[in-house]
C-alpha cells in the first residue's frame, strides 16, 4: 500500500449522518409526547414518561456526540491521515449500545434517568430490574469505549503530524510568539482541544460507571454518592459539550466557501481554544450548586468559569462569524443558514445558562424547567442546527438551480428556528414560575405553558422530517 | 489478503481466549474475586467434612462439634466472635437473635442449633460468654456460646477457613459469617449474618 | 548481554525475596511496591538479555501485550493476593510469574504493540484504577481477609495516587514528543509492516 492520502471518510460519515438525523427526528417525538403529556393532552402513566425521559436524554446527549463525531472526523480527516477500520468500530460499539439502552428502557422499562445518578439506579421500587439498569449501563460504557476509539484514532494522527499537541493546540502560536501562519487550521486546534478533555471525561466516566456497576452486583460494595455526583456530572458536562465544540468545526471549515474567505487560526483563535479546554472541564460544579455538602471553593470556581465560559466562544466563534460575514458576498442556501443560526443560537443560549450558574439564583431554580429551558436552546438552536447545517452540505446541490433556498427550504428552516426557539422560550418562562423539572404530571395552572410549547414542539418536529427526508432523498439520488 | 488477516487477527484472539479462559477458571466462572467469595462457594458446591472439635460452652460443659456433633442429627448454625467486639460481634448478635426468633416462628428450633464461638478464649473465659450471652438474649436452649481451648483454637479456625487477624488496637478482624453445619458434621453453606433469608432456605434443605 | 542491567535485575530480586515479609505486611507495599519491582526485576532482565534481537511481528507484539495485561488483571484479584500469603505456592507462582508474565512479556511486547492498543490500555488502566480507589476507599466490606479495613483503604488512596502520577507521566509526552514528532510514522504512511 503506498502512502495513504487525508481524505474524508464520506460514505462511512454520510451514513452516520443519516443515522444521526433519523434518530434525532424520533427522540423529538419522544419529546414532543411528554410535553403534550405535562399539558394533559395526552394520557401518559408516570413510569412510562419516565421511561421516555431517560430514552430522550440519553438518546439525544448520544446523538449529538455521534453527529459531532462524524462532523469532526470529516474534517480532520482533510489534514491527516484517519483509519476508517477505527471509525467502524465506533460506529459499531455505539449502536451496540443504543441497541442495550433500548432494551433496557423499552423492555426492562428502567427509568432512572439518563443520568443515571447513584444510587437511583439500583432503588427502582421494583419498575425495573436491576439487570435493565445494568443493560442501560453497560450500553453507555460501549458507547462511551467507541469514543475512546475515536478519539485516539483522531488524536494519535493529529499528535504525529503536527509534532505533538502543543503544537497541534497552536501553543507555539498562542505562546510562543510564532507566526500564526505556522499555525494548524482552526479543525485542528478545536479538534486536538476536544480529543483532550473528552478523553478525560470518557476516562472518569468510565470509572464512575464500572463502579456503579459494581455496586448493582454486589450491593455491599456501596460508593460515596457525592463523589459519584461529581463524576457523572463532570463526565455528562464534558460529553455535551463535546458534542458542541465538535460540531462548531463544521462553521469553521464550511462558513469559508460562502464567504470565500478562509477561516484562520489566529492567537486569539488559539488562546480562546486553550481557555475552552480549561473551562469545559472546570464548570462541572456548576450543576452542584445545591449540594451544600461540597466545598465552597468548588462552588466558587463553578460560577466563576460559568462567567468566563461564554467569552471564548463569543470572541472566537460568534465574533468572527459576524466579522466574516461582514462584507462578504455569503451565499444563503439551507447549510449556510442553518449554520449561521446554530453559532447565534448557541451564542443566546449561554445567556440563561449564566444566569442559573449564579449560585443564588441557582438555589431557587436549578430544579426547574428554567434549566432544560437553557440547554434545549443550546441545544435545538446549536448543535442539532449545526448537524442539520452540515447534513445540507454534504448533498449540497451542485447544479445552479439547486445552488439557492427553495421555497420548502425557506419554510421549513422558518418553523425550524422559530420552532425552537418558541419551545425552548416556554421552558424558561415555567421555569421562572417555579414549575420543576422531570415531573410527569403537571398542577391545571402550569398547563397552559406546555400546551403552546407543544405546538412549538410540533413545528420543529415538522421541520425536522423536512430536513432529514430531504438529506436521506439527496443520499439516495447521489451514490458515494 | 485473507491469509494475512488471520495471521493477523489470530493471536489477538488466541491472547484473549487465553487470558479470559484463565481468570474464568481462576475465579470460578467470576463468581469468586475474593477468598472470602471462594470460601463460600467452595462450602456450597464440595461441603467438606469438617474435624472433630471439642469446646466449652458458657455454663463450661463439654460441647462437640464436627462427625459426632450431629448424633442426634440437628443442624448447626456457626459464628465467630470474640465478646469484647465493639462492632461487627455486637450486630451479628442481634443478627442471630433475630434468626433464632424467625427459627421458632417457622418451627424448625427444633432441628437447628445456634452457636457463638469465640476465637479469644485466653479473654472470653465462660463468666464473659455469659455476659454476651445474656446482652443478646443467647439463653442456651437454641443459642449457645462456647470457646475452643487455647490449644485447639487453630484448628478450629483453620477447619472452617475462617480468618482472624490483631487489628492493633487489642481487638480482631474477622469475617463476619454465618456457617451451616448440617447433621453429619460437613460445612454445607457460609452466608452473611443478616442474610436471614438464606440461612433459612439452606436449613430448611438441609433437614 | 548487558551486564549491569542484568546485575540489577538480580538485585531487585533478591530484595524483594528478602524483604518479603516487610512488604507483605502490609497491602499498600505488597500491591504497589512488592508486585510492581518484581515486573521491574522482569523487565530489566528481558533488557538486559538483549530483548532487541527479537523483532516482533506488530500483531504478535499485540497478542503478547494483552497478555501481560491480563497477567497484571490476574495479581490484581484480592483472591490470589490473599491466596499468597497463606499457601507457598501460590507465593511462589507470583514470585515467578510476576516478573516473567508480566515484566518480562511487556518489555519485549510493549515497543512493538499497535499505538491505538498502547492508548487504549493507558486510558482503561487509569480508569480501572480510579474504580479500584472508588471501591477500596468506601467499601463496608473487608476485600482481603488479610488485610485490615483501614489499610484497604489506604491502598485506595494508594491507586487513586497511582492513577493521578501515571496520567502525568503519560499525558506530558503526548504534549511535548521527546522527538519533537519530528518522526515519519509508520502506521499512518504506508503501513510498511502490513
Ligand atoms: C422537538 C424537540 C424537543 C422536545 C419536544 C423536547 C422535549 C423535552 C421535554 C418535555 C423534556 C422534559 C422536561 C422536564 O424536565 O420537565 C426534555 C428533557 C430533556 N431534553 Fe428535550 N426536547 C427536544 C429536543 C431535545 C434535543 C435536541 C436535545 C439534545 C440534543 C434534548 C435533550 C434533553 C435532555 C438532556 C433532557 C433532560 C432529561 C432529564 O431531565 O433527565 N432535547 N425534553
Ligand atoms: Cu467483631
Amino acid at each position: 500500500m503506498a502512502d495513504v492520502k487525508a481524505e474524508p471518510h464520506t460514505g462511512a460519515v454520510k451514513f452516520s449522518m443519516l443515522i444521526a438525523g433519523a434518530v434525532f427526528a424520533l427522540m423529538m417525538v419522544i419529546g414532543l409526547v411528554m410535553r403534550a403529556a405535562q399539558g394533559n393532552l395526552i394520557e401518559l402513566e408516570a413510569p412510562f414518561f419516565y421511561q421516555l425521559l431517560s430514552v430522550h436524554g440519553a438518546g439525544m446527549v448520544g446523538t449529538a456526540g455521534l453527529s459531532g463525531a462524524a462532523v469532526m472526523w470529516y474534517f480532520v480527516g482533510r489534514y491527516v491521515p484517519l483509519s476508517a477500520r477505527m471509525y467502524w468500530a465506533f460506529i459499531a460499539l455505539f449502536l451496540l449500545g443504543v441497541v442495550f439502552i433500548l432494551t433496557a428502557i423499552f423492555i426492562g422499562r428502567y427509568g432512572g434517568g439518563w443520568t443515571f445518578l447513584f444510587p437511583l439506579p439500583a432503588i427502582s421500587g421494583e419498575a425495573w430490574e436491576p439487570w435493565a439498569a445494568a443493560l442501560f449501563m453497560l450500553g453507555y460504557v460501549s458507547i462511551g469505549v467507541g469514543f475512546l476509539l475515536y478519539h485516539l484514532a483522531v488524536g494519535y494522527p493529529i499528535m504525529k503530524h503536527y509534532g505533538g499537541f502543543a503544537r497541534a493546540l497552536g501553543w507555539h502560536v498562542g505562546f510562543g510568539g510564532a507566526d500564526p501562519a505556522d499555525a494548524p487550521p482552526p479543525a485542528i486546534v478545536a479538534a486536538a482541544a476536544v480529543t483532550i478533555f473528552n478523553t478525560i471525561g470518557i476516562i472518569v466516566g468510565a470509572a464512575v460507571l464500572v463502579a456503579s456497576l459494581v455496586h448493582l452486583l454486589v450491593p455491599g460494595f456501596a460508593v460515596d454518592a457525592l463523589l459519584a455526583k461529581n463524576m457523572i456530572f463532570f463526565f455528562g458536562h464534558v460529553f455535551i459539550n463535546a458534542s458542541i465544540y465538535m460540531a462548531v468545526i463544521a462553521v469553521y471549515e464550511i462558513v469559508p466557501e460562502y464567504t470565500g474567505r478562509p477561516w484562520k487560526t489566529s492567537r486569539v483563535f488559539v488562546l480562546a481554544w486553550t481557555a475552552i479546554l480549561l473551562f469545559v472541564m472546570a464548570v462541572y460544579p456548576h450543576h452542584l450548586l445545591q449540594d451544600v455538602v461540597m466545598p465552597p471553593w468548588a462552588l466558587v470556581l463553578g460560577q466563576v468559569v460559568s462567567y468566563l465560559s461564554g467569552i471564548p466562544l463569543l470572541a472566537v466563534t460568534a465574533f468572527s462569524l459576524c466579522v466574516y460575514l461582514h462584507g462578504s458576498k455569503m451565499r444563503w442556501d439551507l447549510a449556510s443558514s442553518l449554520l449561521v443560526l446554530a453559532v447565534a443560537g448557541w451564542s443566546v443560549g449561554t445567556v440563561p445558562a449564566i444566569i442559573d450558574g449564579m449560585i443564588s439564583v441557582n438555589k431557587i431554580m436549578h430544579n426547574t424547567q428554567w434549566v432544560p429551558g437553557h440547554f434545549h436552546i443550546y441545544l435545538l438552536l446549536g448543535v442539532v442546527a449545526m448537524s442539520f447545517g452540515f447534513m445540507a452540505w454534504l448533498v449540497r446541490g451542485t447544479k445552479a438551480s439547486e445552488s439557492g433556498m427553495s421555497g420548502l427550504d425557506r419554510m421549513a428552516f422558518g418553523a425550524y428556528a422559530l420552532g425552537a426557539a418558541g419551545f425552548a422560550l416556554m421552558f424558561l418562562i415555567s421555569g421562572a414560575m417555579s414549575v420543576p423539572r422531570r415531573w410527569a404530571v403537571h398542577l391545571p395552572e402550569w398547563v397552559l405553558q406546555d400546551r403552546i410549547a407543544t405546538a412549538f414542539a410540533v413545528l420543529v418536529v415538522v421541520s425536522t422530517l423536512v430536513f432529514v427526508i430531504k438529506y436521506a432523498v439527496r443520499l439516495g439520488r447521489a451514490p458515494g | 489478503m485473507a491469509k494475512a488477516k488471520i495471521r493477523e487477527l489470530f493471536p489477538v484472539c488466541a491472547a484473549l481466549a487465553l487470558g479470559i479462559g484463565v481468570l474464568w477458571l481462576a475465579t470460578d466462572g467470576f463468581r469468586a474475586l475474593t477468598e472470602e467469595g471462594a470460601r463460600r462457594l467452595h462450602a456450597a458446591k464440595s461441603k467438606p467434612k469438617l474435624p472433630a472439635f471439642v469446646l466449652e460452652d458458657m455454663n463450661g460443659d463439654v460441647l462437640r462439634l464436627g462427625p459426632d456433633s450431629g448424633k442426634d442429627g440437628k443442624t448447626t448454625l456457626v459464628t465467630f466472635i470474640y465478646t469484647t467486639c465493639p462492632t461487627l460481634c455486637q450486630a451479628g448478635g442481634g443478627d442471630i437473635a433475630k434468626l433464632r426468633d424467625r427459627l421458632r416462628e417457622m418451627r424448625l428450633d427444633g432441628g437447628v442449633r445456634l452457636l457463638s464461638v469465640s476465637f479469644d478464649p485466653v479473654r472470653d473465659h465462660p463468666q464473659q460468654l455469659r455476659l454476651y450471652a445474656e446482652q443478646h438474649g443467647a439463653d442456651g436452649a437454641v443459642w449457645t456460646i462456647a470457646r475452643p481451648s487455647a490449644e485447639a483454637l487453630g484448628s478450629v479456625i483453620d477447619g472452617f477457613g475462617v480468618r482472624v487477624i490483631p487489628d492493633g488496637w487489642g481487638g480482631y478482624q474477622h469475617n463476619s459469617a454465618l456457617h451451616v453445619v448440617d447433621g453429619e458434621g460437613r460445612l454445607t453453606g457460609i452466608f452473611d449474618t443478616d442474610d436471614i433469608d438464606g440461612v433459612l432456605n439452606a436449613v430448611r434443605d438441609g433437614t | 548481554m548487558r551486564r549491569p542491567l542484568l546485575i540489577l535485575s538480580i538485585a531487585v530480586f533478591g530484595s524483594c525475596v528478602l524483604f518479603r515479609q516487610t512488604l507483605e505486611r502490609d497491602p499498600v507495599t505488597h500491591v504497589l511496591l512488592l508486585l510492581p519491582a518484581l515486573a521491574v526485576a522482569g523487565w530489566l532482565m528481558a533488557v538486559s538479555l538483549g530483548r532487541h534481537r527479537l523483532r516482533l511481528r506488530e500483531a504478535d507484539a499485540n497478542a503478547l501485550t494483552l497478555l501481560g495485561v491480563f497477567a497484571i488483571l490476574f495479581w490484581m484479584l484480592p483472591r490470589y493476593i490473599d491466596a499468597s500469603l497463606t499457601n507457598p505456592l501460590v507465593e511462589a507462582a507470583k514470585f515467578i510469574s510476576v516478573p516473567l508474565c508480566i515484566g518480562a512479556v511487556l518489555a519485549v511486547s510493549w515497543k512493538a504493540t499497535h499505538p491505538f492498543l498502547r492508548g487504549f490500555l493507558k486510558a482503561n488502566a487509569l480508569s480501572m484504577l480510579g474504580v479500584l480507589a472508588f471501591l477500596y476507599i468506601h467499601a463496608p466490606v473487608r476485600i482481603c481477609n488479610s488485610y485490615l479495613e483501614v489499610d484497604q483503604q489506604r491502598l485506595g488512596y494508594g491507586f487513586l495516587f497511582v492513577a493521578l502520577a501515571l496520567s502525568l507521566v503519560w499525558a506530558v509526552p503526548l504534549f511535548f514528543p521527546a522527538d519533537g514528532g519530528a518522526t515519519p510514522n509508520k502506521h499512518l504512511s504506508g503501513r510498511a509492516t502490513a
